[in-house]
């Protein structure tokens, strides 16, 4: 789908003056344009339509893989291979579902091979940065200054750690499937639905992998109440 | 309350009870959740567990707020998927050309082996390319059927040497199928006949340059000219060979070549130098013979000018036929009173008597 004759007509009059001009008058009639009208533009081609889209959605991206990856480095990874493949296969995307579900489909099974590549070669990966329990490991002085920024609540924040160190724990025993859906569901607040769209899979399916998450949690996490 | 939710039992609850927390049960099983876990502690107890924990989780702080709580990561993340899709977005680079490059990588590594290659290259362009490449532009093109007769070039013709004559076949039109072989610079077979006139150059040679050749090549010659001795060169041959040539046999042929054309004044002339002066009587005698049939009624007739454009007309007038005429009947008045030969005189008088009705008519 085109850009909207009043989008194209915004960038004309701001780009009189210039291509600088034009292109940061395109940027902002893209940022005005919905998903599927952006999708579209960046389907032709157009880079700055792509990197509106990236936008858009690749601070939740970063995020879910942050949260399941654990590590910067990894996380970062599933990032670029993610997107890249977005960009590489944009043209086939077909409007069948929505591009964000499209989009969480790809970057969770980049995230699932991550996963099951480090589980099946547990000994080629970096250990976890997780705050609680590797506390002693933070070098840099404002990581380590933010935690005790006088505005939190002390025994919060120690509990907080402490839940955190035992989440992660936790966490460790989940299968990377049930990892992800518990993620999604809790971290990134989808329903079951959605995140079966976004695996590819029936709600039924997602549900059984919830339950089977929660009971280890509960299991890993008793007594913290 | 339904029939269907008063029988909802622990055990069917229980399974819900994680879901129930986490906002995803249907309403309907939401108010069946409700009723059962106000009249069932287990169940309650069950729910406030699975409350708990998912307050727990959201109250847990999450590994990408501290992993990135700047945005230092998201930014450094963004920047290299530019960078990325600018080496996408990027045509390729477009290195210099470089012909064989991979051939002069590989030769340079191995010097011995290419130079051994090299040389091997060069026979094979030298003996088998070339060749066939030369092959191939004949074939280009339209087809073309062309033969090449031998051209014969006077250097040719002054070195070469006549290993014989030879008369294959005689022609309808009456004039012989000649086969003649060559040594110039290569040994050569010239085919053809007389009328060609590469055959017809080779022949006049012969003839005309006679101390060069056998007597015998010289003889074949003038049987295959005698023919065309309308012909302007080949009658000057002839009448080279019949004043000149060494052997009288070479210049008696000579004189019967030039039967046909004994109407010509330059023929005639020859005729009667031959008559009046060859020291060989067999000579003088075919000189009479070819006179006196010149001079014979309808002979003439066989000059005609149509027949070859390049003799010169033989058309002599009243005047001139008597005066060539007068002109033989006293050489051979002559040849009949001091001939030395018995046999030419007899043959002139003979000659005259033939001739002289004629005369008297």
């Amino acid at each position: 789908m085109p850009l909207p004759r009043w989008a194209l007509a915004l960038a004309d009059d701001n780009g009189r003056s210039g291509s600088t001009d034009a292109a940061l008058a395109s940027v902002i009639s893209l940022s005005h344009l919905d998903e599927r009208a952006l999708v579209a533009e960046a389907q032709t081609g157009s880079r700055t339509a792509f990197e509106e889209l990236v936008r858009r959605y690749d601070r939740d991206v970063l995020r879910l893989a942050l949260n399941l990856m654990k590590r910067p480095e990894d996380a970062r990874d599933v990032y670029q291979e993610a997107f890249l493949k977005v960009y590489r296969n944009l043209h086939r995307f077909r409007f069948e579902c929505s591009f964000y579900t499209w989009l969480y489909r790809i970057v969770t099974n980049v995230c699932l091979d991550h996963l099951r590549r480090r589980q099946a070669r547990p000994e080629d990966q970096a250990p976890e940065l997780n705050a609680g329990l590797h506390e002693e490991g933070i070098t840099d002085f404002f990581e380590r200054q933010r935690e005790y920024r006088p505005t939190q609540d002390p025994e919060r924040t120690l509990f907080g750690k402490e839940i955190k160190a035992r989440i992660a724990t936790a966490m460790e025993r989940l299968s990377p499937r049930e990892r992800i859906v518990f993620e999604m569901k809790h971290y990134q607040g989808l329903k079951l639905r959605a995140i079966g769209d976004v695996l590819g899979t029936t709600e039924e399916t997602v549900k059984n992998s919830l339950f089977r998450a929660t009971r280890k949690l509960r299991h890993e996490l008793g007594g913290l109440r | 309350m339904s029939v269907f939710e008063k029988s909802l039992s622990c055990k069917d609850v229980a399974p819900l009870l994680i879901f129930y927390a986490c906002d995803e049960v249907s309403d309907k099983e939401r108010k069946q959740i409700d009723a059962h876990v106000t009249n069932c502690a287990d169940c309650a107890a069950q729910l406030a567990e699975a409350s708990g924990l998912q307050e727990i989780m959201a109250a847990a702080p999450q590994s990408a707020d501290e992993l990135d709580s700047s945005g230092i990561l998201l930014a450094q993340c963004r920047s290299e998927l530019a960078e990325s899709l600018d080496d996408l977005s990027a045509p390729p680079i477009e290195e210099h050309w470089r012909p064989f490059g991979w051939l002069r990588r590989s030769m340079a590594l191995r010097p011995a082996w290419s130079g051994a290659l090299l040389v091997a290259f060069g026979a094979l362009v030298g003996t088998q390319i070339l060749p066939w490449m030369q092959n191939g532009n004949n074939n280009n093109g339209q087809a073309m059927n062309v033969t090449v007769k031998p051209r014969i070039t006077d250097d040719q013709l002054a070195n070469m040497v006549v290993g014989g004559i030879t008369f294959p076949s005689s022609s309808d039109s009456g004039s012989p199928d000649v086969q003649v072989q060559l040594s110039a610079e290569q040994p050569l077979t010239l085919n053809g006949n007389v009328q060609d006139s590469d055959m017809r150059r080779v022949l006049t040679y012969v003839v005309a340059n006679g101390a060069r050749f056998d007597a015998g090549v010289r003889l074949d010659c003038l049987e295959a000219l005698k023919t065309v001795s309308r012909d302007l060169q080949v009658r000057q041959a002839l009448i080279t060979a019949a004043r000149k040539d060494q052997n009288p046999a070479v210049r008696m042929k000579a004189l019967e070549s030039l039967r046909d054309s004994a109407a010509d004044d330059d023929v005639r002339q020859a005729l009667l130098d031959a008559l009046e002066h060859d020291v060989n009587p067999g000579v003088r005698v075919e000189a009479v013979n070819v006179l006196v049939g010149s001079l014979q009624p309808g002979e003439p007739e066989g000059l005609t000018p149509e027949v070859n454009d390049s003799t010169p007309s033989v058309n002599p007038g009243r005047a001139a036929e008597d005066q060539s005429i007068e002109r033989v009947v006293r050489a051979l008045e002559q040849m009949q009173r001091r001939d030395p030969s018995r046999y030419v005189r007899l043959r002139s008088a003979a000659a005259l008597r033939q001739i002289g009705p004629r005369e008297v008519q």
